[in-house]
């Protein structure tokens, strides 16, 4: 008679079954963590197309590493440091095929407010994103994560592997570098 | 006068900050479908055939143990080594001269 195997109830059992083959169990793990994956890599994708290759990518490698997952960490955490690991080679790689990034093909309609006055939300990103555009690739990393993600010192280096030194010195000069890229030229 | 710029500097960009902070980016339009088409993607890429130089490459350490192994094993058999150059050559012209001796050249 045949062995039926119980359904997998917590994500260690899904990841079990998911490196026996079980699609489904695999699938359910992707529909538990797209939202938050897509979420961080949508602040590095420029448009929907870059995001969903962002996001098919990631979760690629997640599927090609899985047998490496030994459940010390929640599995959320192991997928964010795929996660971060993923942005910041596709921000390496847009950065070597597009030497100087151009976004012109972005509609800008961005007229600041009134000093003291608060920017709407699709302005802010539309300016961060000129911004941030002329930025090292471990710039803008380190300024997505600790800036529009609000992570501490603490989770960005265990999400990068830095130290927290490194990481704060990085986001010392990241800060000033966009600010200067924000800012114009005029402040160097 | 710089450092009042300096400030305001700052001030526009957490500013720039919180309002970014403030909405997360919305991804519902690439969340739909997104497992069928990674699942595609997936069996894609299970399907893609290895071209036979693909693996190839994993053959090197059988290649580097085979080396060591006939290494040691000339070495099993053979285990006369001239220390030096200058002996190196006398013990072959002594071998040439065996041959010539032998084959009357």
């Amino acid at each position: 008679m045949k062995e039926v195997m119980p359904a997998p109830q917590t994500e260690k059992e899904f990841v079990r079954a998911a490196l026996n083959g079980d699609d489904e169990a695999f699938a359910e793990l992707v529909r538990s963590h797209k939202a938050a994956v897509l979420r961080t890599a949508a602040r590095f994708a420029r448009n929907d197309a870059e995001l969903d290759d962002l996001g098919q990518e990631t979760f690629m490698r997640v599927y090609q590493s899985l047998g490496s997952y030994r459940g010390e960490a929640p599995f959320g955490h192991w997928i964010s440091r795929i996660t971060i690991r993923a942005c910041y080679d596709f921000l390496r790689e847009r950065r070597r095929h597009e030497k100087d990034v151009s976004l012109d093909a972005l509609e800008y309609s961005v007229a600041d407010p009134a000093s003291g006055a608060a920017f709407s939300s699709g302005q802010a990103r539309l300016i961060l994103e000129r911004g941030m555009s002329k930025l090292k690739p471990s710039e803008r990393l380190i300024i997505t994560l600790f800036e529009l993600e609000d992570r501490s010192v603490r989770e960005v280096a265990a999400l990068t592997g830095w130290s927290e030194t490194l990481v704060k010195v990085r986001a010392f000069r990241a800060r000033k570098a966009l600010k200067r890229s924000i800012g114009g030229e005029d402040d160097k | 006068m710089i450092n009042r710029q300096k400030d305001e500097r700052d001030d526009r960009l957490e500013r720039l900050f919180a309002a970014a902070r403030e909405t997360p980016p919305d991804v519902s339009a690439v969340e739909r479908n997104f497992e069928t088409r990674l699942a595609a993607r997936i069996r894609e890429s299970r399907e893609r055939k290895e071209p036979w130089y693909g693996w190839a490459w994993r053959l090197a350490p059988v290649f580097v143990v085979l080396t060591l192994l006939l290494g040691a094993w000339t070495l099993v058999l053979d285990p006369v080594h001239p220390a030096d150059p200058g002996t190196a050559l006398v013990s072959v012209a002594e071998q040439v001269a065996l041959v010539d001796d032998l084959t009357g050249g």
